[in-house]
Order: C-alpha cells, then sequence, then structure tokens
C-alpha cells in the first residue's frame, strides 16, 4: 500500500480548464506576487490570501486546501497593481467555478444558491414580499410609453430593512428631478450578481437568461441599479443585454440629471464627510468622479478623503459572496475602514452600495462612542432636496 | 409514471410511522407523529404500526404501544446498531413489501430524510417531503399532504393517487406528542432480517457526538443582542424556566459572552421555534433572517424605533436588564404555585 500522506494528485486538466475558463487571462501571470502582498487580508490576518500560489497550484496542477479561495472578496485592489494587467477576480471567480465542478464548496454556499432558485432573492425570503418596501409610497409599474428608466432596486434594497431606506431615498431625489420612472415591483427578477460572485457560472447564466427575458417582456432599455453589483452584472456580465439595454449605476444617473439641471440640492448639509468607494463602482466600473460630484453638488458639505481611497479604496469585505460567509471579529475590512473614516473627522460616511452600508454600519455599532453616521449617497441627497 | 410494488388494490388498511431512536427513547417526532396516526385511524378504523429498528431496542416497543400503537414492528440486530443507509433501507424495505401500509410517514430529521428518499425510490413511489401538515380524506382514503415553498408564500397540497405506500416526511413540531397509556398493550411482530454483510458500504469508525446544541428544532428560543450588556446568564435562567435555548445576534459572540454554535442569523442558524424572544436586539436584517420563521416573536428594546419591533407579535418597550428578572420572577411564583 502507497503511503497516501507523501503521495502528490496532479490534475491534468485544472490549468487547462482554468485558461478556458478565463480567456486566456490565467497564462499572463509570472508569478511575481504583488497580488499576495497588495491583498487587503494581509492586513487583518496573519496568514495572508496567498493570491499567487492559488493561481501557481493550478498551473502545477495541484488541488490543495482551497479555502482560502472562498476569502477573495474580489474587491480587485490586486488587479490595480498587477504589472501584467491581469484580471485576478476573473481567475479567482473561475478557480471557484472549477471548484464546484469538483464539488469542493463551502459550508454556507449551496443554500444561497438555492434560495435565488426557491425565493429569487439570495436572502431566503418570499418573492411575494419584495414589493413592500414601496407599499406607501404609490410608485408605478414600468412601462415603456411612459418612462425613461426603469429603476432596478435589487434584493439586497428590497428585503433588508436598512437598505429600504436607500432605495425610498432614491425614489425621493428621482421624483424631486422630475424623472419620469418606474419599477417592476413583486415582478422584479433577481440579476444572480450572488450566484456568478461565488464563481456558479452555470447557474448564474441561467438567472441571466431568465432575467433578460423579463426585461425584454417588459420593453426596458435604460435601467438604473442601486447596487453597484447589479450594475456590474448587467454591463458586464449579460451578453445578449448589452446591444439594446444600457444598465447606469444610480450615482451615474444622478450625475448626469446635475448636468442637465434637472437635478439641483436645496438645503445644505454643514458637516464634514468622507467616502467609501465600492469596489464595484470604483475599481471594476472605474467610476469614482460621479459619486463625488453628486457630494461636491450640496451645499456646505465638505469631502475628506480617507487614507486608501479611489483607486487604492479599501473593500468593506462584502463582495465575492463573503456577505453569505462569516467573517471573525479582529478580521473585518470594514472595522479598519471605520479607523480609518474616524480618522478624517467626518461625521458622515458615504458610500454608494448596499453591502457597504451594512457592513460599515456593523462595524461602526462597535464603536458606540463616535458620533459618526453611514449614509448611502442616496439618502444625502435626499436630505439635501 | 412506473407502478410502484403494490397499488392501492393491494395495500393494508394500516399508518406506519418510523419509529426514530433517540439517544434511549423514541425521538420526540415519532411520538408526535403517532398521535397524529392514532386520531387518523381511530377515525377510518384502521391498524396503527410502529417500525422499529436498531439493536437493544425491543423494550421501545412498549412506549409505542403507550403512546397508541397496535403493533410494532422490530428488527433488533447487530447491525442495526448505527444508522446506515443501506442496512436502515433494507430492513425498512422487507417490512413494507410484507406488511403492505397504506400509508408511512417518518420524521424529517437527517435520518428520517435520507431513509425516507431512498426508500421511495425502491418501492417505486412518491414521497411528499418537509410536510407541514398532513390530512386523511376519508372518502377517498388518501393522504392529502400540505407542503409549503417559496419561502411559505405557496403551500402545495398533495396526494397520490395510484402509488402505495403514501410516503411523507413532517417536521418535528408540526403535531404535538399525546399522553403515554401505559395500560395500551400491543402486538410485537419481529422482522427476519435478511442483510448480508457486504451490502454494509458503511463502516462505523468511530462515533463522536459534541456538546452540539441544535437551535433549529429548539421549540423556545431565547436571544439576546448588545442590549443584554453579556449577561447571558439571565436569558439561561429565562430559558431553563421555560425549556428553551439561548442564542444570540453577532454582537455578543464577537465579545466572547457566548459560543460561536448559538449566533442567529444569516451566517449563523436559521431558526424555526414556536416562541422567539429577542432581548436587546435592534433587528439588523441579517438576524432577523435567522428568527422570522419563528411562530411567534416577542422583542423588547428600550427603543421604541427599533427595527426589531416591526418583525415581533408582542413589543416591549423598556430595559431587558429590568424585564426579564421581572419575568422570570413571575415564572418562580406560577412554577410553586402549580407544584403546591
Amino acid at each position: 500500500m502507497p503511503d497516501h500522506d507523501n503521495v502528490v494528485l496532479i490534475d491534468d486538466n485544472l490549468w487547462g480548464e482554468l485558461i478556458e475558463l478565463t480567456d486566456g487571462e490565467a497564462a499572463l501571470c509570472f508569478q511575481c506576487g504583488v497580488c499576495t502582498a497588495s491583498c487587503p487580508w494581509g492586513a487583518v490576518r496573519q496568514k495572508p490570501l496567498t493570491v499567487r500560489t492559488l493561481i501557481r497550484q493550478a498551473q502545477l496542477g495541484l488541488r490543495g486546501e482551497n479555502g482560502d479561495l472562498w476569502l477573495c472578496t474580489t474587491c480587485a485592489q490586486c488587479e490595480v497593481l498587477c504589472p501584467r494587467g491581469v484580471d485576478i477576480t476573473c481567475v479567482m471567480r473561475a478557480l471557484r467555478t472549477i471548484a464546484w465542478q469538483r464539488r469542493e464548496t463551502q459550508e454556507g454556499l449551496p443554500s444561497l444558491l438555492w434560495s435565488i432558485f426557491w425565493n429569487n432573492n439570495p436572502w431566503e425570503q418570499p418573492p411575494s414580499q419584495r414589493a413592500s418596501w414601496s407599499s406607501d409610497l404609490q410608485i408605478p409599474t414600468f412601462d415603456p410609453e411612459l418612462h425613461e428608466v426603469l429603476l432596478y432596486i435589487g434584493c439586497t434594497s428590497s428585503y433588508d430593512q436598512r437598505a429600504q431606506k436607500i432605495a425610498v431615498a432614491l425614489t425621493r431625489v428621482l421624483e424631486s428631478a422630475g424623472v419620469r420612472f418606474g419599477i417592476l415591483g413583486e415582478e422584479e427578477p433577481c440579476c444572480g450578481e450572488a450566484a456568478l460572485s461565488v464563481g456558479h457560472v452555470e447557474y448564474f447564466d441561467e438567472v441571466a437568461a431568465e432575467t433578460t427575458q423579463v426585461f425584454v417582456r417588459h420593453g426596458v432599455q435604460d435601467l438604473v441599479t442601486v447596487s453597484p453589483h447589479c450594475y456590474d452584472v448587467f454591463k458586464n456580465h449579460y451578453p445578449e443585454l448589452s446591444s439594446n439595454l444600457t444598465a447606469q449605476h444610480y450615482t451615474q444617473y444622478l450625475a448626469s440629471l446635475l448636468d442637465e439641471g434637472r437635478l439641483q440640492f436645496n438645503t445644505g448639509i454643514d458637516l464634514p464627510v468622507t467616502y467609501q468607494d465600492p469596489c464595484y463602482l470604483g475599481r471594476i466600473a472605474g467610476e469614482y468622479s460621479a459619486p463625488r460630484k453628486i457630494l461636491a453638488s450640496i451645499p456646505k458639505i465638505e469631502l475628506r478623503e480617507m487614507e486608501m481611497s479611489a483607486e487604492e479604496g479599501l473593500c468593506c469585505g462584502g463582495g465575492g459572496g463573503r456577505m453569505w460567509l462569516e467573517t471573525p471579529v479582529g478580521e473585518r475590512f470594514s472595522d479598519l475602514r471605520i479607523g480609518q473614516a474616524l480618522d478624517t473627522g467626518s461625521e458622515l460616511l458615504a458610500t454608494a452600495c448596499p453591502f457597504c452600508v451594512t457592513c460599515l454600519d456593523d462595524s461602526l455599532k462597535s464603536q458606540p462612542a463616535s458620533r459618526m453616521e453611514v449614509l448611502d449617497i442616496a439618502e444625502i441627497a435626499a436630505r439635501a432636496l | 409514471m412506473v407502478a410502484s410494488l403494490y397499488g392501492p388494490d393491494q395495500e393494508a388498511k394500516s399508518i406506519w410511522i418510523y419509529l426514530e431512536v433517540d439517544g434511549d427513547l423514541l425521538a420526540g417526532v415519532s411520538l408526535e407523529l403517532i398521535d397524529k396516526g392514532r386520531q387518523v385511524c381511530d377515525q377510518l378504523g384502521w391498524d396503527l404500526a410502529g417500525l422499529l429498528l436498531g439493536h437493544g431496542v425491543s423494550d421501545l416497543a412498549a412506549e409505542g404501544f403507550a403512546r397508541g400503537l397496535d403493533q410494532v414492528w422490530l428488527a433488533d440486530s447487530p447491525q442495526l446498531k448505527h444508522f446506515t443507509i443501506e442496512a436502515y433501507t433494507q430492513a425498512a424495505f422487507q417490512a413494507i413489501t410484507a406488511a403492505r401500509p397504506s400509508v408511512f410517514w417518518l420524521g424529517a430529521t437527517p435520518d428520517g430524510r435520507d431513509l425516507a428518499g431512498r426508500l421511495a425510490v425502491r418501492l417505486r413511489t412518491g414521497l411528499n417531503a418537509d410536510c407541514t401538515g398532513l390530512l386523511m380524506d376519508a372518502d377517498t382514503e388518501r393522504l392529502v399532504c400540505e407542503v409549503s415553498g417559496f419561502g411559505g408564500g405557496v403551500l402545495a397540497l398533495i396526494e397520490m393517487a395510484e402509488h402505495r405506500p403514501q410516503m411523507a416526511t413532517v417536521r418535528p413540531g408540526v403535531f404535538s406528542a399525546g399522553t403515554p397509556d401505559h395500560n395500551r398493550l400491543g402486538t410485537v411482530v419481529p422482522l427476519d432480517l435478511q442483510i448480508s454483510e457486504d451490502l454494509i458500504k458503511t463502516r462505523v469508525i468511530e462515533r463522536s457526538t459534541g456538546e452540539q446544541v441544535d437551535l433549529t428544532s429548539a421549540p423556545v428560543l431565547i436571544a439576546g443582542g448588545r442590549g443584554v450588556d453579556g449577561d447571558f446568564e439571565m436569558l439561561r435562567n429565562l430559558a431553563s424556566l421555560l425549556d428553551g435555548e439561548i442564542g444570540a445576534t453577532r454582537p455578543p459572540v464577537d465579545e466572547g459572552h457566548i459560543e460561536r454554535e448559538r449566533q442567529i442569523g444569516q451566517t449563523g442558524v436559521v431558526t424555526r421555534p414556536k416562541i422567539a424572544i429577542c432581548c436587546g436586539i435592534s433587528g439588523a436584517f441579517h438576524f432577523v433572517v435567522g428568527i422570522e420563521k419563528a411562530d411567534l416573536v416577542v422583542a423588547i428594546n428600550s427603543d421604541p424605533s427599533a427595527p426589531i419591533f416591526e418583525h415581533a407579535d408582542y413589543c416591549i418597550v423598556g430595559d431587558v436588564h429590568e424585564i426579564v428578572p421581572a419575568l422570570i420572577a413571575v415564572l418562580n411564583r406560577e412554577r410553586e404555585v402549580a407544584l403546591g
């Protein structure tokens, strides 16, 4: 009997599959290790997330312990510094895809996919309650004849009570600018980002195809999302949509309304504010200016940038499926981020993503002495109308 | 659709219940199913039988009779000492095909679900899994199972026309257990088990059970949040008076006041108790997900605008450090009166 402890099993197909799944991206890596060094996990853990090693193991066909794979928040901080310009989030996602195929997944993630399947949302919430956030608001159902844009709320802002406030605030801002918009209410489909973020591409493609059909049926051409995560999948991962449907994040849309003079802020907010760049709006979509433009248009507000902002922005810890996985105390990026925000002396911590709001709010609660408040830009904009 | 191994015209007019053994006793869900089965059988004039598998479990048959069974089909063998899917399926298959009951119920426990699925395939019959209600139509003699889907948004009523036995797994806690009558008697039918050793592919190397808590099946849940200030002793006292378990939101777990296994919510445990008492919990969404399936929610919080109140049936605005001790005092007093 061979001693199995000393046997190294080579998976001959691993590298080939990774190359195919990443469209060759993984082959560009020349193993310099900047990714590992720049990964924010290094700031909170003794042992960093060894991005380089994960890619190297795949090159060699080694299937080692890959628990680290599920740590990645796909924040793309490493990509900014990668000298070969590797789309590392794509590589990490592809490694996860392979892990699903080999049934090496993380506890808790299958139920996330089942929830999308059964409930049309990743939060295990009843589909019939999807529009309950808007029950007092009388927002019309989207009609292509009447409306300029579809406001796509997304699952988190539909169900999470904290994030519902973002959706409510945004509708107030849009109404004040005279925008003719509608929602899909209970019929709004899940965008599938949660499935994609944990690497289950097959199921994501299924969700995307169904969701596309719903949009086609409703004659949707221009949609505005609350979450940068939904925006990312509509813009970058819904190939069938790209030709006849445009997606914008709401900060981009509000910035254009400001340019056109349709949106105005009449109430000053006399407070110092700092801004957390959501990864999927900033690094992934390259949108740093629109949210800052909105803040700058509000009278009296003073924007103070944090350490690590814009391209270097620190992730809240909620991307890449981490919203559905537990992160031990002491290892939460949002704790660090709250410290950086407090260092600016700001009284408002602005962001533009429901995941960031949830994570930052949670970390702020452990600082009871602080007077700072975490608000989404939509909420700040609504206060400034 | 493939026909089942026997059809309605060959069935025996009886309801069978899988008697799951939990430690040295019959599992709670089995007792609940016996009570429900007794009521149905009395109505229809049918027999109620239990299937008892294990090693050294024959004494439990008497408990089954006391609870309402007419018969217990018993296989007591070293091969059944531990639950292995191969041996248990074979034993259950042998008993079912011999007795041909019309109806077979199992608890929707990990073992019950495992066994039911494999057995249903082998019997070529259907299985209504994870039922939240059972009804026998006295005219058609068909079982109508209530199954909830889409997060409780849809209730489906399903019956089986042609396939036998009509199998269902039932969630623990749907029915209540009756009171035993130890003078009741029944018949034990020993099963001559035919299992060859090489059928059993599972070998139990070591069986270890930790100090594991199972909050998912606790009927009463006392949950504490940041507002409890780490005083889980107080909540433990309340829980012990109500035969409940304690749980917590993430902050007290982070601060080490209570173990991680008791964290409730999106990244913890999703519970479905009959009563959840939420103490000093603001009600963040990722916590609420873990208690919203409770039948009844009582929330205690000093902040009247706390979001938890929107999910509660009873809202108590006040300091948990005053209200919980007062509640404990009342419960203690009631208990003393009850004990005379």
